[in-house]
């Protein structure tokens, strides 16, 4: 078991105390963090040891660390966790007990649990799964957890998703209708069929799954990749969708890294932890490009 | 999309003659490889047989289509490959120059080559 | 901040044994189509031999049809046809949407009749070939 050393806890812990303490006797205060840091150690060792004599179950996790800003994490590297398992555990759950329990500065995003924010994509055993919609007791154990391949890493499971972001950005996805309805407070109605065409699309949790399984959207950076496209067919197959921005939008996703780079891979479709359709969208729209340019012939 | 001069249109009519391409080469190659390796064995070929088949002008035509369809369809599937690993700027325009004129270049040949066994 | 990881190419091809069925399909065709063209210059660069008259053109033909490596090479080479016409079936049915939910099964098919039509066609490749 190669949990955080105790050192590194304890120096980040006393760090604002040594701070306000500067002017003090520096024997006091060097007695005071003596005494701590025997106390944190004591504490830490008892944490080992309890987490080594885990009644029931236990399940090994090797979580990817990473950290440029500490001397001596900047090599990325493997460690090992030792979690208690539980029937029901999630790879979040996971991931919670290894941090609060061994090593605080273990890093990784998450926030609703339960499959809706889309914050906690991580590579799991291999491949792009969201950590609080995957069992434990489903994986192969160990289990592997790593960033999203093909983004940079900031640090441990945190992986830079301004490029994942601007792609979702620049298929414009908002409405832009030709008529409003005439009253103030009339909704745009929308047919119940073209509710069900669209239904799926619009599941879409922006948690970067599908373009970090995607082959080419590793190799072509200015590919739109699975959630944009499926973001503009969500717009531009609703009806409700304006003639004008309809065309805008199709110039955007037939563009040499639109629709067209896509190899139907399924890579994408496998990950989605939506179940989104995503190479189906794809490849309709590149249907739909062919029509629209017909047309023009 | 301002800028959309290369010679490659991106977009859906390379997509669709990808596609059109594909489609009529299943046949034709197996209908090619059945040919030339089923009824007629490739170690048994002849200039005299060549000959014979290509002055044939439904043949000739067919060869000539097969010619030109499989030439698009590799050179375009080459550059797709290029783009799809991100290729971008000179090294484009240069693989663009590239393998239009090698496919240029294959199709004129084979033509004198089919041109040859038909005795035009 | 200020630094970020790059785990580089480690991560595409160093996985290869975690490629689902869609990306292997992907990887033969992207590999049969190379060959294919390469072969294709080479076929016609062959055939040229015609323009030097009937004796070249059988000379160059039979000389290359007595040595084994070559016909064991059109062996190969009917593999890679067959395997990209087929998947390109495939392919051209997923352009179309049909059968999406089935492009593994279908992927798995392909490699299977390429196999079965390689085998079967190996005795016709080879006669007099040793």
């Amino acid at each position: 078991m190669s949990t955080q050393t105790p050192e590194t806890e304890t120096e980040t812990e006393t760090e604002p105390e040594a701070e306000s303490g500067a002017s003090a006797a520096p024997d006091h205060q060097q007695r005071r963090m003596d005494e701590k840091r025997a106390r944190a150690e004591a504490r830490d060792d008892a944490a080992a040891q309890a987490a080594t004599e885990f009644e029931g179950e236990t399940v090994e996790l090797k979580v990817f660390r990473y950290d440029p800003e500490v001397e001596g994490k900047e090599e990325p590297r493997f460690d090992s966790f030792t979690v208690p398992f539980e029937k029901g555990m999630t790879v979040l759950d996971a991931l919670i007990f290894a941090r609060d329990e061994y090593d605080s500065s273990l890093t990784f995003r998450h926030s609703c649990r339960q499959a809706v924010c889309g914050s906690d994509a991580f590579f799991i055993n291999g491949s792009q799964q969201l950590g609080c919609q995957t069992q434990m007791g489903d994986l192969e154990w160990p289990v592997r957890v790593e960033p999203l391949p093909h983004q940079d890493v900031v640090k441990d499971l945190v992986v830079e998703m301004d490029h994942f972001y601007d792609q979702m950005e620049s298929v414009q996805p908002f409405f832009d209708p030709d008529e409003l309805p005439d009253g103030e407070l009339d909704e745009q109605r929308q047919s119940r069929e073209n509710r069900e065409h669209i239904k799926l699309s619009t599941r879409c949790i922006w948690c970067g799954a599908c373009m970090s399984s995607c082959n080419i959207a590793a190799g072509d950076n200015q590919y739109l990749g699975p959630a944009a496209i499926n973001k503009a067919y969500r717009f531009y197959m609703d009806e409700r969708e304006g003639e004008q921005k309809r065309q805008e939008r199709l110039e955007i996703i037939e563009q040499e890294h639109g629709v067209w780079r896509c190899q139907t891979q399924f890579s994408c479709t496998e990950v989605c932890p939506k179940d989104i359709p995503l190479t189906e969208h794809i490849q309709e729209l590149k249907r739909e490009a062919v029509k629209e340019n017909l047309k023009f012939w | 999309m301002a800028e959309r001069y290369s010679s490659f249109r991106s977009g859906s009519t390379t997509w669709l003659l990808q596609r059109l391409t594909a489609a009529f080469l299943v046949v034709v190659l197996a209908f090619h490889f059945f040919n030339l390796h089923f009824v007629t064995h490739a170690y048994n070929i002849e200039f005299a047989g060549s000959q014979a088949r290509m002055s044939e002008v439904g043949y000739y035509l067919t060869m000539v289509l097969f010619l030109v369809t499989a030439t698009f369809h590799g050179v375009n599937g080459v550059y797709n490959a290029l783009v799809n690993q991100g290729i971008e700027g000179k090294a484009k325009r240069a693989a663009q120059i590239v393998l239009g004129l090698a496919g240029l270049l294959l199709v004129v040949q084979g033509i004198r080559v089919a041109n040859t066994l038909a005795g035009f | 901040m200020s630094e970020s990881y790059d785990r580089g190419l480690v991560e595409d091809f160093g996985r290869w044994t975690e490629f689902s069925a869609g990306m292997w399909a992907w990887v033969f065709h992207k590999f049969t189509g190379w060959v294919l063209v390469g072969y294709l210059f080479t076929h016609i660069s062959v055939l040229s031999t015609s323009l030097q008259g009937a004796q070249a053109y059988n000379n160059t033909l039979s000389g290359l049809e007595s040595l084994a490596v070559v016909r064991i090479l059109e062996v190969g080479l009917l593999a890679v046809a067959v395997f990209h016409i087929l998947n390109g079936i495939r392919l051209l049915f997923v352009d179309l949407g049909v059968g999406l939910e089935a492009q593994d099964k279908s992927f798995y098919a392909s490699l299977v009749l390429t196999g079965v039509i390689v085998v079967a066609s190996v005795p016709t490749f080879l006669t007099g070939a040793f």
